[in-house]
């Protein structure tokens, strides 16, 4: 027993003395609490995600164009918000909510399916026609991830890194209105990111500030400055087209956005994971 | 969409399990490749080299320009193979986030430029630096010159009365078709070195630094052919994309007066005091139609330019450096009239005082939507004066015969600010004390 802890701590000793540690020892048992959390408001989004999806999916099936067009960015926004976890499963991600620049035909490919797909045919094509089998497929896709998601005992470094994982997302393609590119409904996911991210703050929180409070505050801070940006545009229970952002206010959501990035990569270092 | 591959339900991760997996794996795999090419080596003799070897540069890989000095480095400085502008957006909220932005620039600055070790961190934290010229950063002869825009001085920062006299925001002369996406902006940093890699590090570490602070608008990078050195002749002048030899009648970059007086702000005169030392820069993205270029007869190139294409002698002389005659060719019967050297610089007594430093590169971007290839000329000149200078120049250049082949497409007017001094001192100060000491 002495000699195993013996071994144990010159183990430490010797990583130690290899490079200054980033973090003063958070014990993996510490991770435990959050994660459960975070799995429940993981599986409380895609239930969101699976309901709205059916009522989107119904509506298109109806021919209901107006009706279908209105639900297209609420539905969309948890799967935002709980991608950390959504991409894990590659082949649903790429099914679910890939966009047309990621097929070499763009809208003609026939790979080119889900969320974007049926975007593409409500808003550029402003006609429900032809699109019912790409609902019914988007429709499997959901529920199947929603299975996937539930049987699945979520990575730590995967949630801990979630965070900026999501806050890359808006750096590379939310700040530019790429995204949703027929409907201009980028605020929607733009703030479905932001959530995530946040949630995942939040839940480790009480660690982080335990590592770095200044950090933490910092964190904070930025997430406040986004989102006091994106609540510039709410109107009624969604937000303004894309269109509307000024440059200015596009221009002052790129350091927030970028610093969060640059800082929540440092996340999973902190707090010791690998 | 993401890297990630786990295709089914279930727990993919037991972590202890993967890497053991992945350890032994890559180990013996490693260890085999590793074996295969030691032995490979011994075999051909031991100084044999792989296709994969990096490429080994002269000693000018670990040289430096001092950083310090009254003015900045990257205008004087010899031009050297590699060159990229980036243009930013200045984030900062006030002045205290300006003098947080001009003191990290000129500090990752002055490591960049001197080159060293770069520190490490705890491996589970993202590395400090890219690691693209390896843990032992070479200066490579690297400059980094800071530029400031005119937009830098509207209402944000109240520095509107600090303005550079000359400086204004740039408008299209007759021949542009300027890509918003592609000209001005709150700051321009230049980047020389003799690698493209050098240039790219430093912008990545500036990025990385900065990420509150500044946001990239737009960059570009350009080149300039090496030469094989002709030891007993005279220099030459490198060439453009349109295959002449660019930058022959340049002033001397070695006569100090001469700078001072072309291309460095002087103290007194129309401008505010903290502009001492600093220097106007034109950057101009210049597409040349090179297809069309290469179907034109070599005489009617060589009258457009107003220049020998071999030896880049002007009409009337025999080698490069020879200087043009005007007087006697009133009619353009040796140099035409409005042949590009010509309007450039007619060689009268009054158009001395135009003179500007040329220090531009070649770019080459990729294909048009037409199947032509975009590149042409990253221009980038220098000068005490932009009116007296660059705007002078071009306007007596507007609608020259050149012009059926080029187009200027982007880029900006700038102000190269003064050098920082010494240690204690920082890029932008003169201007922040300036704005200090204003009446609010």
């Amino acid at each position: 027993m002495p000699n195993r802890i013996l071994r144990r701590s010159l183990c430490l000793a010797a990583i130690l003395a290899a490079a200054p540690a980033a973090h003063a020892e958070v014990s993996p048992l510490d991770l435990v609490g959050p994660i459960a959390d975070y799995k429940i408001y993981v599986s409380e989004q895609l239930q969101a995600l699976a309901d709205g999806t059916r009522a989107f999916t119904e509506a298109i099936k109806a021919g209901d164009l107006e009706r279908a067009q209105a639900l297209y960015a609420p539905t969309r926004l948890p799967y935002e918000a709980s991608e950390p976890m959504a991409e894990l499963f590659s082949d649903l991600d790429s099914a679910i909510d890939s966009r047309a620049d990621d097929h070499e035909q763009a809208e003609k490919d026939p790979g080119f399916t889900g969320f974007h797909r049926l975007e593409y045919g409500l808003f550029a094509q402003q006609s429900t026609e032809g699109l019912a089998p790409y609902a019914d497929k988007l429709m499997n896709d959901v529920l199947d991830l929603q299975k996937r998601v539930e049987g699945l005992t979520f990575p730590p470094e995967k949630v801990v890194g979630g965070a900026a994982a999501l806050m890359e997302e808006v750096a590379a393609t939310k700040v530019s209105g790429e995204e949703d590119r027929y409907s201009h409904t980028d605020l929607w996911d733009f703030q479905g990111n932001v959530d995530g991210a946040r949630k995942i703050v939040e839940l480790l929180r009480p660690l982080i500030a335990k590592e770095d409070e200044a950090f933490a505050r910092k964190v904070d801070d930025n997430f406040d400055t986004v989102e006091a940006i994106l609540a510039k545009y709410r109107k009624d229970d969604g937000f303004l087209t894309y269109d509307h952002v000024s440059d200015s206010d596009r221009r002052k959501l790129v350091g927030p956005v970028n610093t969060l990035a640059e800082d929540l990569s440092t996340l999973r270092g902190k707090l010791g994971l690998n | 969409m993401s890297d990630k591959d786990i295709s089914q339900g279930g727990c993919p991760f037991s972590p202890a399990r993967r890497r053991l997996l992945a350890g032994a794996g890559a180990g013996a795999a490693g260890g085999l490749l590793a074996a295969g090419a030691a032995q490979a080596r011994q075999a051909a003799g031991g100084d044999a080299q792989q296709v994969t070897d990096a490429p080994v540069g002269d000693a000018r890989v670990r040289s430096s320009y001092p950083f310090h000095g009254k003015h900045q480095q990257g205008i004087l400085t010899p031009r050297p193979e590699a060159g990229m502008v980036a243009a930013f957006d200045v984030l900062a909220d006030d002045r205290a986030g300006l003098e947080r932005l001009f003191r990290t620039l000129t500090e990752r600055i002055a490591f960049l430029t001197q080159g060293g070790p770069v520190p490490r961190l705890d491996p589970r934290l993202p590395p400090p630096d890219s690691g693209i010229l390896g843990p032992d950063v070479s200066p490579d002869g690297l400059t980094v010159t800071v530029s400031v825009g005119d937009s830098l001085f509207d209402e944000r920062y109240g520095l509107a009365p600090l303005k550079p006299a000359r400086l204004s925001r740039m408008t299209g002369f007759p021949n542009d078709a300027l890509d918003a996406s592609l000209c001005h902006g709150d700051l321009l940093l230049q980047f020389c070195a003799h690698t493209p890699d050098t240039n790219i590090h430093a912008l990545r570490d500036i990025v990385k630094n900065l990420p509150d602070l500044l946001a990239l608008r737009w960059k570009q990078e350009g080149s300039v052919p090496v030469l094989a050195a002709q030891p007993g002749r005279p220099h030459e002048s490198a060439r453009n994309f349109l295959g002449f030899r660019d930058g022959t009648a340049n002033p001397d970059a070695n006569d100090a007066r001469l700078m001072d007086e072309l291309v460095w702000v002087q103290p007194g005169g129309g401008e505010p005091a903290w502009t001492a030392g600093g220097s106007y820069q034109a950057v101009r993205i210049i597409r040349n139609f090179v297809e069309r270029w290469d179907r034109t007869p070599l005489q009617e190139q060589e009258a457009i330019i107003g220049r020998r294409k071999d030896t880049g002698a002007p009409m009337d002389g025999r080698e490069e450096f020879d200087e043009p005659s005007y007087q006697g060719d009133d009619e353009g019967k040796v140099t035409p009239l409005d042949a590009h050297i010509r309007l450039a610089n007619p060689r009268t007594a009054g158009s001395q005082a135009n003179l500007i430093l040329r220090r531009p590169f070649n770019y080459s971007n990729g294909v048009t939507k037409s199947g032509q290839l975009e590149m042409g000329l990253l221009f980038i000149c220098y000068q005490a004066d932009l009116e007296r200078g660059f705007i002078t120049v071009q306007k007596r250049l507007d609608g020259e015969p050149l012009e059926e082949y080029i187009k200027p497409i982007g880029g900006g007017y700038f102000f190269v600010l003064p050098g920082a001094r010494d240690r204690q001192d920082y890029l932008g100060r003169p201007l922040l004390r300036a704005a200090a000491a204003l009446k609010t």
